[in-house]
């Protein structure tokens, strides 16, 4: 290697892309690009790829792309409003089912499951443990 | 407070963090330890060097030197995320997904942690996290393509479909004009997302979205497959039936192409009334080409009678005549029709009756061809004699010392008459023979592992490894073993393994199996790079089909071989643990007939002997060692292996907790698997999980109510049950009792068992389970059972193996010395040539 050369650019990148660098997410300061260039690449290489490929998509128009975010977060947050929804929903289907946790450690024992699992089990179903424990033997192959 | 440095350790910093990337471990451990004087307590220096040597196989000293690093600086996402680095380098993804979320908790917009945090997220499946992950990613860089794309690839692996498709639209929205068609990436993006929409179910949709593509799309096989497939989903035959002649018309040879053009056609193979019409469909494209082989081959599925027999011998001849060695294995999916199997075995003899002169015209004008037929013919009728479904192994000797009379030196001649002489049973011959069709073309990788396989099944553990070294990097530590562990070559470990396994040195055989294990395992572990890869390459189709792969990664039969034979080495351990001991003196003495005092002796020598043996092991690799410089397939230091005999892993305190880490995944990757449910039960039954063993039973007596095992397990169960010291407690009992139905309390046990015997008088392994469950009935039945187990031999359709298994349970009834010689005598008159019966238990 003769020069140390900038971090962001990578051997046989194409050059009309090493020099559009005009990229907003490259850090402002040299020592702050230093940093960031030498932690994407602690262990792989894929961050400052990332960044090569991104340079690439000149064809993005920018303002759309724009517009596309608001929109994706406007989506995104009803959506996520409407999964929470959901979510509570069945989170207090799932309250109102009381597990034991003697009938816990008992599937647990049993069953050689992960407490985890006993206990979705046991929710399944109603938290009766002979309903849970017969369903789980007399599961069909 | 993050702790400063002066400008010029800053600068020193970096260059420890670029000798690292670099790899230049020895330069960065210099730099850091010179930051280091001067600033004894630099956290992130400390992390760095940590992470330095973790590189270097410094496992220890790095996670102790991370956590030093972390008392030190606490508040730096630095060391918290070298810890997480740490973690995952050690395969301890929860823990590293927590030091993760502690890096981000500081640097909560550091691209690189969240990228690492997604990457394991994903791998450990936890769809939602990787959602969040990923949308916090592309908020963070909205203008590159594969944010939107992994965020795509999140919502599709966690089941929201239309969410996936949405992101993968509104990307596609933002483009000013469609990308050239040259963009790889945005071709398979686009046909990505008419797969999803197919998911949906739907296809109008699906097949709309395919056309508006087609134009531009590279990958013009799959576009056309997706789009004959949308069509004859959506029931519209005509098109659908273009569509696959157009398929056909670019691979010929193709068989799920000719399916869709007959289900396009509204043809059916099963159906007698169009057979006319398939058979005019097939003749037309076989008119198409004197080489197509698929559509010559293809009718003689569902012709039968005379048409059969025309096509059959039209078929047989051309390929006899070329000389084509595959044949046989081309025709013999036929078999399972014993009607046609007739018919091609007349078709073939007669061939074998011509006589060279009376050959057809067409052979005369070509000398050469004329000359393959009857050499073909032989080889063909060998292996049609060699079959299971069609054995007669004195005429496929017959007929393959013919094959090979008319070139000696054929190496396919010679590879079939090896494998003649294993189903006669004598692996000793086998072998032989297999070597000398080796030494016929030394450079053919394929016969010379042939070979090794056939060495192995006649227990020759070290001249297979011999033979396998020929095509190995032997320089690799371990030698050739070590190579096949690094190319992970499962079917020898298995063979090895199982090969240990009948010479009951049982920790050489565990060790294979474990080495198995570890194989999946790192299989599981390898789709972590793809999950950076692909999406960096693009390629998603087959990045969603792996990931899905990998999540069924254990169904594979050499995990289901392995771990059966892993479990039922356990089983043996668990049952006679004295077994451990006499294993490791490579052989087992007859511990049955020495007093506790002989026995104990015994077992001293042997240890002793086996330390010996190793320590002189350990020297010997020492300096092979020394010698070699030892470095693994990729040219990093590799640890050598502490315990090369798995003498550890036979001295196990819970052989049962080791077979259930094989159950495990075996259960639950192929319940279907009549073997794993059997073995599971004879697992949960000693480990007295009742519940569980009931389960095995239960899902075994729906695979297959009449197995022989079952039978046998069940009266075991019921037997068990009512001869527990204590009862079970509520409500285990009242479970089992309601649910085992096979055989309800009040059941007359014999009575039952003789049943059993009456519907099966024919069937040696269920003869067998019978016998197996009188012997616990009426323990003084014994007599009586060895002398039925004799009479067993006579049997018409006994194979050898069963022979083999009946043996084994003379010996589990500890049977004295001359009844099972007795046996064997019997056994031997019948199977003249067998070399099979293990010498261990005679």
């Amino acid at each position: 290697m003769a020069e140390p050369q900038p971090a962001s650019i990578h051997e046989g990148a194409d050059p009309d892309a090493a020099e559009a660098s005009e990229n907003p997410s490259v850090p402002a300061t040299a020592d702050d690009r230093k940093a960031a260039a030498a932690l994407s690449s602690l262990e792989t290489h894929g961050g400052a790829e990332d960044e090569e490929s991104g340079r690439k998509k000149l064809n993005v128009d920018a303002d759309a792309l724009g517009k596309a975010m608001r929109n994706l977060e406007i989506v995104a947050g009803e959506n996520r409003g409407g999964a929470k929804g959901k979510e509570e929903v069945k989170k207090e289907e799932v309250k109102r089912v009381k597990v034991e946790a003697k009938d816990v450690v008992l599937m647990v024992e049993q069953l050689d499951l992960s407490k985890l699992k006993a206990t979705d089990l046991l929710k399944a179903h109603d938290g009766d443990p002979i309903k849970a424990m017969t369903a789980y033997v007399t599961a069909p192959v | 407070m993050p702790q400063q440095l002066s400008s010029k350790e800053q600068s020193l910093f970096r260059q420890v963090i670029k000798y690292y990337e670099s790899k230049q471990y020895k330069k960065g451990l210099k730099a850091a330890e010179q930051i280091l004087r001067k600033n004894p307590n630099h956290g992130d220096t400390q992390a760095m060097k940590s992470l330095i040597q973790n590189s270097q196989g410094q496992t220890d000293e790095a996670f102790a030197l991370a956590k030093l690093a972390l008392k030190n600086d606490m508040k730096s996402h630095v060391c918290w995320h070298v810890y997480g680095l740490l973690w995952r380098s050690v395969k301890n993804f929860e823990e590293a997904i927590k030091a993760y979320k502690f890096a981000l908790k500081i640097e909560s917009d550091s691209i690189q942690i969240q990228r690492d945090l997604a990457l394991l997220q994903i791998q450990m499946r936890d769809f939602q996290g990787y959602i969040q992950s990923r949308k916090t990613m592309l908020q963070q860089r909205p203008q590159i393509r594969q944010n939107w794309t992994a965020l795509a690839v999140a919502y599709h692996l966690a089941g929201e479909l239309q969410e996936a498709e949405k992101i993968l639209t509104t990307y596609e929205d933002t483009l000013k004009q469609t990308p050239p068609k040259s963009d790889i990436e945005h071709s398979e993006a686009v046909l990505y997302k008419n797969t999803i929409i197919a998911e949906t179910g739907e296809f109008q949709r699906a097949l709309d979205h395919l056309e508006a593509i087609t134009k531009n799309n590279l990958d013009r096989t799959a576009v056309m497959e997706m789009r004959a497939d949308y069509l004859l989903r959506l029931d519209k035959k005509e098109e659908a039936a273009q569509a696959y002649r157009d398929l056909l018309a670019r691979n010929n040879e193709y068989r799920a192409y000719y399916d869709g053009l007959e289900k396009s056609l509204g043809l059916d193979k099963s159906d007698k009334g169009s057979r006319q019409k398939l058979n005019e469909l097939y003749d037309s494209y076989a008119q198409q080409g004197e080489r197509i082989d698929a559509a010559r081959r293809i009718p003689l599925d569902f012709l039968d009678g005379d048409d059969f027999r025309k096509a059959a011998d039209r078929y047989l001849r051309r390929m006899l005549t070329k000389g084509v060695p595959s044949t046989f294995p081309n025709i013999k999916a036929l078999y399972s029709n014993s009607e046609k199997k007739q018919v091609i075995q007349d078709l073939v003899e007669g061939y074998a009756s011509e006589t060279v002169v009376n050959g057809s015209a067409e052979k005369q004008s070509d000398g050469e061809t004329s000359k393959n037929f009857h050499p073909s013919v032989y080889y063909f009728l060998a292996q049609h004699y060699d079959y299971h479904m069609s054995r007669n192994l004195v005429k496929a000797l017959e007929y393959i010392d013919k094959a090979i009379e008319s070139d000696p030196s054929a190496v396919y001649y010679n590879m079939t008459k090896a494998r003649i002489w294993k189903h006669y049973g004598n692996l000793q011959r086998a072998a032989e023979t297999m070597n000398h069709a080796r030494t016929l073309d030394e450079r053919d990788r394929y016969m010379n592992t042939k070979c090794a396989k056939y060495q192995l099944r006649n227990d020759e553990n070290d001249k297979a490894i011999n033979t396998m070294s020929k095509f190995t990097r032997n320089e690799t530590v371990g030698g050739a073993l070590g190579d096949l562990h690094d190319m992970q070559c499962i079917w020898y470990l298995t063979e090895d393994g199982e090969s240990y396994f009948r010479q009951r040195k049982l920790g050489l055989a565990l060790k294979r199996f474990r080495a198995l294990y570890d194989i999946f395992e790192t299989w599981h572990e390898d789709q972590f790079d793809f999950h950076s890869f692909s999406l960096r390459k693009g390629q998603i189709r087959a990045y969603i089909d792996m990931v899905r792969w990998e999540d069924e990664l254990r169904d594979h039969p050499f995990y289901t071989r392995a771990a059966l034979s892993a479990i039922q080495v356990y089983l043996l351990l668990h049952d006679k643990p004295e077994i451990a001991h006499a294993s490791l003196a490579n052989g087992v003495p007859d511990m049955d007939g020495m007093d506790a005092n002989e026995r104990k002796k015994a077992l001293k020598k042997a240890k002793k002997d086996q330390e010996k043996k190793e320590a002189e092991a350990k020297e010997v690799e020492k300096k092979n060692a020394a010698k070699k410089g030892g470095t693994g397939a990729d040219g990093e230091p590799k640890k050598e292996d502490p315990d090369p005999t798995g003498s550890k892993l036979v001295e196990t305190k819970e052989p049962l907790e080791e077979a259930t880490k094989f159950l495990t995944p075996l259960l639950e990757m192929s319940p279907k698997n009549i073997e794993g449910q059997n073995i599971g039960f004879e697992v949960y039954l000693r480990r007295k999980k009742y519940l569980l063993a009931l389960k095995c039973l239960l899902a075994a007596s729906s695979l297959d109510s009449e197995n022989p095992s079952l039978h046998e397990q069940a009266t075991r169960f019921r037997m068990t049950l009512s001869s527990l010291s204590e009862p079970l407690p509520e409500p285990i009992s009242s479970i089992i009792e309601k649910n085992f139905t096979l055989l309800p309390k009040s059941t007359d046990l014999v009575a039952h068992n003789e049943a059993f015997l009456s519907r099966h008088k024919n069937s040696p392994r269920h003869i067998h389970a019978y016998l197996k469950v009188r012997q616990q009935l009426e323990p003084t039945s014994q007599s009586e059972n060895e002398k039925q187990m004799q009479a067993l031999l006579k049997l018409e359709n006994i194979e050898l193996e069963e022979a083999i298994e009946g043996l084994l349970l003379l010996d589990a009834w500890s049977s004295g010395a001359e009844v099972k010689k007795a046996y064997v005598d019997t056994a031997r008159e019948r199977w003249r040539e067998a070399s099979l019966f293990p010498a261990a238990i005679i």
